[in-house]
């Protein structure tokens, strides 16, 4: 079973094809805030150097954020109608899951960090287990001290990976039992989707097109003030 | 692929339009004939606002595209066997109208089948020809909406004149402001339509603001003179308020589109845009046509306002002078009349 992945909910955009046998190509643009232009040429590049047509794709999966949420917005309708142009179904995969994913060969615990913008991270707790990894944690919002402060707390060995990490690297640098994994591993990838997404398609955990929605983890502002000002 | 992509009849173009609040859907045939036309409507979703909210508005198409898009394949009979998709590439907002493209190029790529960015505001001129594909030309266009006021001069397919525009509120933004005011809720266009049916169109003689430009349109005084004037007699009866301030809006745009129709020697007039489902506006546009020996074309209300027919035909025109647009297109937010993506 051939699965189409698509990741645009970071600054960059990437799209890979595979299946049982691994990745079969890929492609990585890192130009940044460009999502739609790139994403359609890059499905079409992807597919036509793994030689594959689009009516043997058999799942498209695609980064739920959270993340850039016009990146990833760009990222899931185009999977959406991929899915609905081509009957298929759908796994959708969380950005965090996505990062922790490739750095799961450590007994540490792995700490998914994604920067929210506005002074903010989105970050969860992993850990690995046999054959992937395992979500310790629901997906939390929180600035960095807040996360320098659960670390500390935590008393375990960490290991810190994503660009949340390295954009905030002061506040965590110091801390003890705390690793920062460089920029290589800072974005997760189409590649760890289709791997990660094909596990799951095994285990047959489709989603219909209308049925996936995108993770935000932030209202958006104006509904947040409301919800402000009806309290107050 | 499809034989002939470009020419020929019974050419059928899958249209989808999502600059704004509107999440819209349609199969048209040969630029005229809509076999089918799906609208979600958000309004619901921003009225306690009071306008449309940006980030809502984009998550919300995300989630209602794929159902719309398959709603109006399935009305259409269609299934992928469509010859073109257009999408509305500009103007909106930047997040509304990425959802649109993102899918839209999409489905062209997998379907092995052109891709046409289309300009919303060349879409809006294009509901005429959904109802009358042989309509003469040149006419003269009133596009108001809640985002544009515009007089154009189409002269030919694709070749637009920009006559006048508003140099502050649109109209439909003036509607929206004085329904505000007057607490008769959100959208204001037919909230006013409907009050002023009750009032008296000649009971205030508010301003009738006529700026330097001939053709130019200018609505904000007008709104200030509506606050003022209900500030100093409370008394006023909200409906008669209504119905002489829709009357000042739409006495202006009747006699400049009227006096360019005639500068310009045009067969007639169309209306297009959301205002254009105001019915004093219809009912005043067509008694002048009568009188000057004008066509009306009063494209239905439900193809004034924004949807995916008109879109659909507008990117069958320009499938035919221009040819596809390239995949690797985005969204023009700012995108003006006269300039194509």
């Amino acid at each position: 079973m051939l699965i189409l992945g698509i990741d645009t909910a970071t600054p960059q955009v990437s799209v890979a094809i595979g299946g049982h046998e691994g990745v079969l190509a890929s492609t990585l643009s890192a130009r940044g805030r460009q999502h739609a232009e790139s994403l359609t040429p890059a499905i079409e590049f992807t597919c036509r150097m793994a030689r594959v047509e689009f009516r043997e794709i058999g799942v498209v999966a695609v980064d739920l954020g959270p993340g850039l949420f016009t990146g990833l917005r760009v990222g899931v309708s185009a999977a959406k109608a991929m899915a609905l142009a081509l009957g298929l179904p759908m796994i959708g995969v969380p950005s965090l899951d996505l990062l922790a994913f490739p750095v799961r060969f450590t007994p540490k615990r792995i700490v998914a960090v994604v920067d929210a913008r506005r002074g903010e991270l989105f970050y969860a707790f992993y850990r690995q287990v046999p054959g992937g990894i395992q979500r310790l944690s629901a997906h939390q919002v929180g600035t960095a001290d807040d996360l320098a402060s659960e670390l500390l707390a935590s008393g375990e060995d960490n290991l810190l990976v994503g660009d949340g990490a390295l954009r905030y690297r002061e506040a965590f640098e110091g801390l003890h039992k705390v690793e920062i994994l460089d920029e290589a591993l800072a974005y997760p990838s189409a590649s760890s989707l289709v791997s990660l997404a094909h596990a799951q398609a095994l285990r047959e955990q489709f989603v219909k097109p209308w049925e996936l929605t995108p993770v935000y983890l932030r209202k958006p502002d104006a509904e947040a003030n409301w919800t402000t000002r009806e309290q107050s | 692929m499809n034989p002939s992509p470009l020419a020929g009849p019974g050419t059928k173009v899958l249209g989808i339009e999502t600059s704004c609040d509107e999440t819209a859907a349609a199969v048209v045939v040969d630029a005229h004939h809509v076999v089918s036309s799906v609208v979600s409507s958000q309004v619901d979703l921003h009225a306690r606002f009071g306008g449309v909210v940006p980030e809502i508005a984009s998550r919300a198409h995300v989630e209602l595209l794929a159902p719309v898009v398959a709603q109006a394949m399935i009305e259409a009979g269609v299934d992928g066997d469509v010859d073109a998709v257009a999408a509305t590439v500009g103007p909106g907002l930047i997040g509304s109208l990425l959802v649109g493209v993102s899918a839209a190029k999409t489905l062209a790529l997998v379907w092995g089948v052109p891709f046409v960015g289309v300009n919303h505001l060349e879409a809006h001129l294009y509901a005429s020809f959904l109802e009358e594909p042989d309509l003469p030309l040149p006419v003269v266009v009133l596009l108001v909406s809640g985002g544009h006021t515009l007089l154009v001069l189409m002269e030919a397919h694709g070749r637009y004149r920009l006559l006048g525009g508003t140099i502050d509120d649109a109209a439909g933004e003036a509607f929206d402001k004085v329904a505000r005011f007057l607490g008769l809720g959100y959208p204001g266009g037919p909230a006013i339509d409907r009050v002023a049916t009750q009032g008296d169109p000649a009971a205030i003689a508010f301003p009738r603001a006529i700026p330097d430009e001939a053709y130019d349109f200018s609505f904000s005084g007008l709104k200030t003179a509506v606050i003022n004037h209900v500030r100093k007699h409370p008394e006023v009866v909200t409906a008669d308020v209504a119905a002489s301030f829709q009357e000042a809006v739409v006495d202006v745009l009747v006699t400049k589109t009227l006096a360019a129709a005639q500068q310009h020697g045009a067969s007639g007039i169309c209306l297009a845009g959301g205002v254009a489902a105001n019915s004093r506006l219809r009912e005043r546009v067509l008694d002048t046509c009568v009188q000057h020996g004008l066509h009306p074309f009063l494209p239905s209300p439900s193809m004034c306002t924004d949807n995916a027919a008109m879109v659909a035909a507008a990117g069958w025109w320009r499938l035919q002078s221009d040819g596809p647009t390239p995949l690797d297109v985005g969204a023009s937010p700012n995108l003006t009349l006269t300039f194509h993506p």
